[in-house]
């Protein structure tokens, strides 16, 4: 990366971090609705739902891709792009397991007759965990394009742009699940 | 009216039917000067431009048009309101409740946050020595999702669905519950849509200011109208994304049976919450860049420095944030309690200290300047008064006890239109007639644009300076009528005559374009013997700016160089720009997202994914035909 693109990606990237900031805040605003409206009056209480099992399996898998993608940032800094490959495959991975959880999750309370519509509660569970999952799913279609990318023509700057840019989102969409462990889910497991 | 169709009979309103032959005349009018002068590679130029002046142009344009809209809307209203017992055309009951939704959204979304939008695009990047916003096609794909929304948002009225729920959609008149059918859908997707759309640009102009200035521009060098940007900008970032959530809750609400606003469980309340975690600041959004356009056009017109120019950017910024502490002053008759009546009171009160602050300062700098009386002048001397008074009625409802009284009459609706009309349309007027020359190259008539500002002040007071003693009378907002014993018959007159003869002002002011654009002739770079950057490119800015850069050793750096006699320092050096270049993917994803609208809006689910799948493939496509892609790789060590 030369003088010029350096300049150019120290504007992408605060603009990504505002970004992330108006997420952040998006967030925060579905984080108090779901204070607001939990546990509701009416309908299952949240500690007759949530396993504690579900919580840590998915949990593992996602806080650990932040992990694997930290792996392959350093290679793709080193040069090693085999390493780099291999940490954003297993990245990839740890995503889809973790999306497959969270469906069967949802799957599991659905087939119990408790969907969107059956308390405030769950409303508001599913609005909120629901679009951090949609955020999870955007993130993993996001890296088939980052391994695309890598075998298209495009000058290597770019694409380390690129992959910089992927890693603060999902690093962000980690760090949003610890909020969702701590206020959605670990008031009812204990 | 009855229309039959195909053996299908249907009633439409009258008013739907006048609208889409007026819309069709007039669309066909214009498709056939297209064709006849050849205009079509022009809009395609537009289509897919991502250059600020540009995409600023298309702003102001667009927040016209739908400005004349909700100005229809308005002078609907007050005919209804001329006299008493009326029944003015079909603008009774349900009819007039859209009317005056549709005006507010319409006023708020549509017309006052785009045209300063645009005269931010224009100015900013000009005033602060950037070659373009720091992300060209993202301003484009902001601009493109406001047009969208608000078409989106426009189309409702002549399906005769325009929503009625004002223009705050309180809950739970707003759930599916009270308001059943597409109406209300319009409303909730129509200003999320373009709300997304403007907190991209809002994003867009702090990274252009933070990262684009000229060498030696410093932060407390930059003109104020840019620090206005600035402050509204970070305002817009949470404004508009709480709102965007309590939309997205409302259509849960609307769409897939959640309850958070209604029903037993859920909370009617944390609607106005949220609606005025937005709604307040705002205020402050519409209000602070036309403090920035006064405070430029001002220290230019009495060719004097702004007097406590720190003082200047501190208040901005204390008013941005004040704005978020004062949410619930318009929910004091919720019943919050005494003590949270008294905070938001307090706080409310205390944002008059700040803008008096202002007020004097903009006096002080006019003080033994050289002041010169031309149409933006005028537009901000007008502004300091009526936006005084303005504020003198807001410190009384800030009162809460008082406020019980007050709340939902006249008097609110006095109070606010002062604010909003003597700060933001004086404003974006002022603005407009300022940077004219910028934008087309051309300056508006003085003389038709002094008719147009005294036309437009005088009917704005007489609208609503009345309208404070309709409202101490007992009047209430939002009913189509009051009776002859009321004793508000001749206030009310007087009201609606204003609103007519701020009418006849915005038909000069078009005048004024006809008669610019066909008599007018060309003028040079700096027509208003400005202090400001933007003054040194030619007019209209051309797409290559600022080569070579110039250098900034002071504030009102221009200024004090034709002072001196001595042009602006520049320099060759290798300046990292924007990379603008046009693409006609904006305005595809926007329309994507419009249709993803309609197909909820109607629960046609095949056509919602549809939308969706075409606004993904669009993003993939993007990240594809990147345009930096040209610029990388090139340089000293590829890595």
């Amino acid at each position: 990366m030369n003088s010029y693109e350096a300049e150019l990606f120290k504007d992408k990237k605060l603009g990504f971090f505002i970004f992330l900031a108006v997420e952040a805040v998006m967030f925060a605003t579905l984080f108090a609705n779901y204070f607001i409206f939990t546990p509701a009056d009416r309908g299952p209480h949240p500690s007759e739902l949530f396993e504690v099992k579900t919580v840590v399996l998915t949990s593992f898998f996602l806080l650990s891709s932040s992990g694997t993608l930290l792996y392959a940032e350093k290679a793709l800094e080193a040069k090693k792009s085999m390493g780099m490959l291999i940490g954003l495959s297993v990245t990839f991975l740890f995503a889809l397991v973790f999306l497959g959880l969270e469906i069967n999750e949802f799957y599991e309370y659905v087939s119990q007759g408790y969907g969107l519509s059956a308390s405030v509660f769950l409303g508001a569970f599913y609005v909120l965990v629901g679009l951090h999952a949609a955020h999870v799913t955007f993130g993993a279609v996001w890296m088939i394009l980052l391994f695309i990318h890598y075998k298209s023509s495009m000058p290597k700057s770019l694409f380390f742009e690129k992959f910089k840019i992927f890693s603060y989102y999902w690093h962000f969409v980690d760090f949003i699940w610890v909020f969702i462990i701590i206020i959605v889910y670990l008031p009812y497991l204990i | 009216m009855n229309l039959s169709f195909l053996g299908i009979s249907k009633y439409v309103p009258s008013d739907v039917i006048a609208a889409w032959i007026f819309t069709l005349i007039a669309g066909l009018l214009i498709l056939i000067y297209i064709i006849k002068k050849r205009k079509l590679p022009v809009i395609w130029d537009y289509l897919t431009t991502t250059n600020h002046r540009k995409v600023g142009l298309m702003y102001i344009l667009f927040g016209f048009i739908f400005f004349a809209r909700a100005g229809i809307d308005a002078l609907l209203i007050r005919s209804q309101l001329a006299v008493p017992n009326n029944d003015f055309w079909v603008m009774q009951y349900e009819k007039y409740n859209e009317v005056f939704t549709t005006h507010g959204t319409i006023m708020i979304f549509f017309a006052a946050m785009p045209m300063l939008l645009g005269l931010m695009n224009v100015a900013v990047p000009l005033q602060i020595g950037a070659r373009d916003l720091a992300y060209p096609f993202l301003n484009a794909l902001g601009f493109w999702m406001f047009f969208s929304g608000a078409v989106f948002f426009n189309i409702a009225f002549f399906l005769d669905s325009a929503p009625a729920v004002g223009w705050t959609g309180y809950a739970p008149y707003s759930t599916s519950e009270f308001t059943p059918g597409p109406a209300t859908d319009y409303y909730v997707f129509g200003v999320q849509i373009s709300g997304i759309g403007t907190v991209m640009t809002a994003l867009n102009l702090i990274v252009t200011i933070i990262r684009h200035r000229a060498p030696g521009m410093k932060l407390t060098r930059m003109p104020l109208f840019s620090w206005a940007a600035l402050i509204t900008s970070t305002l817009i970032l949470v404004a508009f994304t709480v709102l965007g959530v309590a939309l997205y809750l409302l259509m849960f609400d609307r769409q897939y049976g959640t309850a958070f606003f209604s029903g037993d469980q859920g909370d009617p309340v944390l609607w106005q919450h949220l609606f005025w975690i937005f709604g307040h600041p705002e205020v402050y959004i519409l209000a602070l860049p036309a403090f920035g356009i006064f405070s430029d056009i001002i220290t230019t017109f009495s060719e004097k420095r702004i007097f406590g120019y720190p003082a200047m950017v501190v208040s901005l910024a204390l008013i941005g944030f004040l704005g978020y502490m004062v949410w619930a002053h318009h929910m004091f008759t919720v019943g919050l309690g005494p003590i949270a009546n008294t905070f938001f009171a307090v706080t409310t009160m205390a944002i008059a200290i700040p803008t008096g602050i202002k007020i004097f300062n903009w006096l002080f700098t006019m003080r033994g300047g050289r002041l010169s009386f031309t149409t933006p002048m005028l537009f901000a001397l007008g502004f300091i008064p009526s936006f005084v008074m303005g504020g003198v009625t807001g410190v009384m409802l800030s009162v809460s006890a008082a406020n019980f009284q007050f709340h939902d009459t006249h008097f609110v609706v006095a109070h606010f239109h002062y604010v909003i009309i003597s700060s933001t349309i004086l404003g974006i007027f002022a603005g407009i007639y300022y940077w004219y020359p910028k934008i087309t190259g051309y300056m508006l008539n003085e003389k038709l644009g002094k008719l147009h500002f005294w036309l437009f002040l005088i009917g704005f007071h007489m609208t609503f300076l009345p309208m404070h003693i309709t409202g101490m009378q007992g009047m209430p907002r939002r009913i189509f009528t009051f009776r002859i014993e009321d004793g508000v018959n001749a206030t009310n007159m007087i009201s609606t005559i204003g609103a007519f003869l701020m009418g006849i002002a915005i038909m000069v002011f078009l005048w004024n374009l006809v008669k610019t654009h066909t008599t007018g002739h060309k003028v040079n770079a700096d027509p208003w013997n400005g202090r400001t950057l933007e003054w040194t490119v030619a007019s209209p800015s051309p797409e290559e700016t600022f080569n070579p850069m110039p250098v900034i050793t002071e504030s009102d750096a221009f200024w004090y160089a034709k002072k001196s006699g001595k042009p602006l320092k520049t320099t060759n050096e290798l300046i990292a720009s924007p990379i603008a270049k046009p693409s006609i993917l904006p305005a595809l994803m926007a329309f994507s997202l419009f249709i993803v609208a309609t197909g909820i809006t109607y629960t046609w689910n095949w056509l919602a994914i549809g939308g969706g799948v075409m606004f993904f493939t669009i993003i993939i496509i993007r990240t594809f035909v990147d345009e930096r892609a040209e610029v990388y790789g090139k340089g000293e060590n590829d890595e």
